[in-house]
């Protein structure tokens, strides 16, 4: 067991530093930021002296080394374009994220789990079929067309909500729903799997055999039992959420880590990219040991992989 | 009976879920053909500007143009500019769509039946991959390499191909472990003959869904691109392209974006639809 | 008694008027919001260079001078200055200026912000504009004196932009401690940074000068074009930066807001690579200057706002002559010079993020039209100031760029372009460069413009570049916002009006 453990803790090791390898090359390949941060009349000399003080001029392995260094020491850089501490950014926008990514994932059950109940169940066939195809329709469109959309409607027009930035409660709402729409689709189809599932067994048969009495304690099952794939597939979607967060962030100029990282790529501020990034798959790559750690206790036959 | 809820199941489908998409499949093909024959199709030359006659309505006819769709903000036909666009936003998608399905399954498959160090090595790289959100190293990619269509085609096909690894692999995994494909290595079948011959068949099924599921994503990950400014040189049209240019005209000028939107929703949503019956055509189990 | 009715009444009618005046809704504006493109990078005033930044820090530092709404050199908190020598200059510090921690301005300050921008400990991405500037000193309780390298004769245009920082806080807190927490002596206060979301300003009630309108200004990062003009037409910004033709075109026709616009120094132009093919042939460059339809261009895409020019420098720049205008649209002469060379040139017309893609497909097209065989090649910002950052060898054969000096002298927008040396260079001319540091060393006005007529000629001769059209800045605003942007795109609170 211990065995197991070390080696997938060692695998989880060497993945952050293949992402932290990758990403470091793969941003030095697109040249540095020096030209950036200097204005048109600056001399060959201006440009040399910056980059020397932003230690863009050493040998590329070393100033790897320097990277490898910090990050062991937990240390993720200054940002180049702010001059503050990576940490610091990193973390004034972090709760941003969290709460889009919260309140995109509420939209996206709050509706999509409600039509898989009703797809399921298929009281009603044609509501049923009209509101899976609305909520496929949805998540067919760039969230870039239907963001803009929303704030034409909702904010200049009828001027309901704010059509950007931050404030309060009602800031969030549009961003959410754009961002929600992404995944309705997702979390209809498999609660509707999930349940269908759940009512092809026999406990189910048995109770409708004996009447209408059991239907409370059979929802009160039936719930228990579909919400794990359900679970499963939100934490899943999670990752996809705030994929599709960098474009929502950038047209509702929600100041989250997505809009942060797309300008600093663009900007090319490495350290808070390479800030970014590494966190996301620091976060990743302890979910997953986490799972698979979970997964060995419930099923002994995966820890013996491995032989042939 | 007074159940608050009618829990009896819904009886299954008998009927082939495929037919349930016919329509979209049509749809899908049509899109293709105005790609294909878009020389033949398209009533104007997609590049050819008028900067007179910018942001005409759908129906002006100026010098002799009929803008059947309206004109964009340079004066360009709207009409001709989306039959070719589906030549780009197609072209785009099934490109990086089976580009990144063969090289993922391909790598899938090898790990999952050689085991060992291949295992290791490519499941780590998968792992690598996965754990750096897809359009971030899309964006950091095509900062390297620049953007155009090639590049385009190369950098979503590099972002997507761990997803077909991961299915191709746990596909195959439990695969190699039945009972026919070991005697078949027993018989002394070498590794690719069972390879191709036992297990690929096997899990098409499987990566086929995802490819068709990947297949409209890809269409959007193109417009995000786009809307970015990292998408396809101008001033080809791609959908995407010109979806994002038309955003900012919404509100005067709606013809620019609304009808690249339109396709583009159209085909995505076909993509999802038919990915979905494929779905529940091929695997029973998820119903 | 019948002399003090008079004055009476005009005294009662002048309160009537105010009490109506007052009583009218909100006639004041608390809170002003201004979208920005992105956030500041920082607001030390001599960390970055980027407008983002000086949009914010301008309000709450002063400079030592100032440029008025017509352009002209105005004073600030330099009152007068006295040219002593070919390196020396006096200047006199105002009295009565406090900064927002209540200390007084005094000249060690002025003269500590200038060795601070110079120092380079600093790595101040701006030191390279100020580095004739060799000493600064505190000469006596109203003066400082600065020593120059050689005769400058752009310093007060450069000095337009040194802001002044108060030397003990600075000394106190450590650049980082400052960076996090500027204090200046402006018409506003920092008050608070939410990072990615908004800078917060207060009014300093305690200003010398003309007080700002508003109690407190907000300034927030909105990077999406159509959200800003959105946040106007909704009502949740007062005043968007950055807005396009079309944009703000829709922005007067919804009748939600008005846009404001001013011609800039910032030119549009193509650049061309002499010293490779195809443009080692004068008369393709030539072709290129005839190809091209700047008033096409200006009229039709870009809503008749820009000017088209004929030389490197604007009507804003000193050292601009009218009479020098390049060659004009003559598609039929471009199309007769191609077909002379023979075969269709390939030309990549490189391009970045930043430049309007509308003009820039329009030219290509107009390049085609004459028989180039052009294609785009669009790379983000970034990659696009990499190439052609490579000096004149290394250059791309043709790019669409903008330039811009921020300064008004045609020192600072053709030196770095045009001398041989420096890594943005154009053309590598033993003539041109002669020309080019005699202006510059001299102080005399008519030597300068004498030295400055040889080079616009010479550029308008042999086609190293084709200027295309000073650019304008179109601002969207809300409504009763009485404002005059400024060619040199300051933002200043303090010059603003509010009507309802």
């Amino acid at each position: 067991m211990t065995a197991f453990l070390l080696r997938r803790l060692g695998q989880a090791l060497l993945t952050i530093f293949g992402v932290a390898t990758l990403i470091f090359f793969l941003q030095r390949l697109t040249g540095d930021p020096t030209y950036l941060l200097v204005p048109d009349t600056a001399t060959q000399a201006d440009i040399e002296a910056l980059r020397h003080a932003l230690g863009f001029d050493r040998p590329l392995w070393v100033q790897y080394l320097s990277f490898l260094g910090e990050i062991a020491r937990f240390d993720l850089g200054r940002s180049v374009v702010q001059n503050v501490p990576v940490a610091d950014i990193i973390a004034s926008r972090l709760p941003y994220t969290l709460a889009l990514a919260a309140g995109a994932l509420l939209v996206a059950c709050g509706i999509g789990i409600p039509v898989g109940v009703a797809l399921a169940l298929g009281r009603d066939r044609w509501t049923a079929r009209i509101l899976a195809g609305l909520v496929l329709a949805a998540q067919s469109m760039p969230t870039f067309w239907s963001g803009i959309l929303m704030i034409l409607v909702f904010a200049v027009t009828l001027g309901w909500l704010p059509p950007s930035s931050t404030g309060g409660i009602d800031h969030l709402v549009m961003p959410s729903v754009a961002l929600g729409l992404l995944s309705m689709a997702t979390f209809a189809r498999v609660t509707r799997t999930a349940l269908l599932e759940e009512l092809s067994k026999d406990y189910v048969r048995t109770a409708r055999a004996r009447g209408a009495a059991t239907g409370r304690l059979l929802l009160r099952h039936l719930a228990r039992n579909a919400s794990i794939p359900i679970i499963t597939v939100a934490g899943l979607e999670i990752s996809n959420l705030l994929a599709g967060a960098v474009i929502v962030e950038t047209v509702f100029a929600w100041p989250g880590l997505g809009q942060l990282t797309v300008q600093s790529i663009l900007a090319r501020d490495f350290p808070i990219v390479q800030g970014v990034v590494l966190l996301g798959s620091f976060v990743t790559v302890a979910l997953n040991l986490l799972t698979d750690l979970l997964y060995t206790v419930v099923d002994p036959r995966i820890r013996l992989g491995g032989a042939r | 009976m007074s159940a608050a809820i009618d829990t009896s199941p819904v009886p299954a489908t008998k009927r082939n879920p495929l037919r349930r998409a016919l329509p979209f499949i049509i749809l899908l093909a049509l899109f293709a053909l105005a790609a294909v024959l878009a020389p033949l199709v398209a009533p104007y030359d997609p590049n050819a500007q008028n900067l007179l006659g910018r942001l005409k309505p759908p129906g002006t006819v100026a010098r002799n143009v009929h803008y059947l769709l309206g004109s964009d903000e340079l004066g360009r036909d709207l009409l001709s500019r989306l039959v070719w666009g589906a030549r780009i936003s197609l072209l785009v998608a099934v490109l990086s769509v089976l580009i990144s399905g063969v090289v993922g399954t391909v790598l899938g498959m090898l790990a999952g039946y050689l085991r060992g160090p291949v295992e290791m090595v490519v499941m780590r790289v998968v792992d690598v991959f996965l754990s750096v959100p897809a359009i971030l190293l899309a964006i950091i990619t095509v900062a390297v390499v620049g953007p155009g269509l090639l590049n385009v085609i190369l950098v979503l096909a590099l972002t997507r191909w761990p997803r077909y690894a991961r299915v191709a692999y746990g596909q195959t995994l439990s695969i190699a472990g039945r009972p026919y494909v070991r005697l078949s290595a027993f018989m002394g079948a070498g590794p690719l003959r069972v390879l191709f011959r036992h297990i690929l068949p096997n899990i098409l099924g499987a990566v086929t869904v995802v490819a068709t599921l990947e297949f409209g994503l890809m269409v959007l990950f193109e417009a995000g691109l786009s809307f970015l400014g990292l998408g396809v040189q101008p001033p080809t049209a791609s959908w995407g392209a010109m979806l994002s240019t038309g955003r900012n005209y919404v509100a005067t000028a709606w013809w620019i974006a609304t009808f690249p939107g339109l396709c583009l929703f159209l085909l995505v949503l076909a993509a999802n639809l038919i990915g979905d019956a494929l779905r529940d055509r091929l695997d029973p189990h998820s119903r | 008694m019948a002399h003090m009715l008079k004055p009476a009444l005009l005294g009662a009618a002048l309160t009537l008027v105010a009490a109506l005046a007052l009583s009218a809704p909100a006639a004041a504006k608390d809170r002003f919001v201004v979208d920005l493109v992105n956030e500041p990078s920082t607001l030390d005033p001599q960390l970055q260079w980027n407008p983002d930044s000086y949009y914010v820090y301008r309000n709450i530092f002063d400079n030592l001078v100032t440029r008025d709404d017509k352009g002209e050199f105005a004073p600030q908190i330099a009152t007068a200055w006295k040219v002593l020598s070919d390196t020396q200059v006096e200047f006199e510090i105002r009295d009565g200026v406090t900064f927002h921690d209540g200390s007084t301005l005094t000249p060690e300050d002025v003269a500590f912000s200038v060795s601070r921008i110079i120092d380079p400990k600093l790595a101040s991405p701006q030191q390279g504009q100020f580095d004739k500037i060799v000493k600064a000193e505190a000469t006596g309780p109203h003066s400082v004196v600065l020593t120059l390298a050689g005769p400058y004769p752009a310093l007060l245009a450069q000095l337009v932009k040194l802001s002044i920082v108060p030397k003990h806080v600075v000394e106190a807190v450590g650049n980082d401690a400052f960076n996090l927490k500027p204090v200046g002596s402006g018409p506003y206060k920092f008050d608070s940074w939410q990072r990615g979301v908004a800078v917060t300003l207060t009014r300093n009630d305690a200003y010398w000068g003309t007080k700002g309108p508003f109690a407190t200004a907000v300034f927030r990062a909105v990077p999406d074009a159509a959200t800003r003009l959105a946040d106007i037409q909704a009502g949740s910004a007062d005043l968007a930066v950055s807005l396009d033709s079309d944009l703000a075109g829709q922005l007067e026709a919804s009748g939600k807001g008005k846009r404001l616009y001013t011609l800039t120094e910032r030119l549009a132009y193509l650049r061309l690579n002499p010293t490779k093919p195809p443009f080692d042939d004068l008369r393709l460059r030539q072709a290129v200057a005839y190809a091209v339809d700047k008033e096409g261009i200006t009229e039709g895409i870009l809503g008749g706002l820009d000017k088209p020019i004929g030389q490197m420098l604007t009507p804003a720049h000193f050292g601009w002559f009218e009479d020098i205008p390049g060659l004009p649209y003559d598609p039929d002469k471009a199309k007769a010079l191609v077909a002379e060379v023979g075969g269709s040139p390939k030309v990549e017309i490189a391009t970045g993020a930043f430049f309007d893609q509308r003009v820039v497909q329009a030219i290509q097209q107009e390049l085609a039209d004459v028989g180039f065989d052009a294609s785009i090649k669009l790379v983000d910002t970034p990659t696009f100031l990499k190439l052609i950052q490579q000096g004149a060898q290394g250059g791309p054969a043709l790019a669409v760029s903008r330039s811009s000096c921020a300064c008004q002298d045609a020192d600072g927008a053709l030196y770095q372009l045009f001398h041989s040396g420096n890594p943005w260079t154009i053309v590598e001319n033993k003539e041109l460069d002669g020309w080019l540091d005699d202006a510059r060393a001299t102080l005399d006005p008519d030597k300068r413009l004498t030295d400055y007529r040889k080079i616009s000629t010479f550029i308008a001769k042999e086609i190293p570049v084709v200027p295309l059209f000073q650019t304008v800045a179109i601002y969207g605003a809300a409504k009763p916002l009485q404002w005059t942007p400024t060619p040199n795109e300051s933002l200043f609170l303090n010059r603003m009006s509010w009507s309802e």
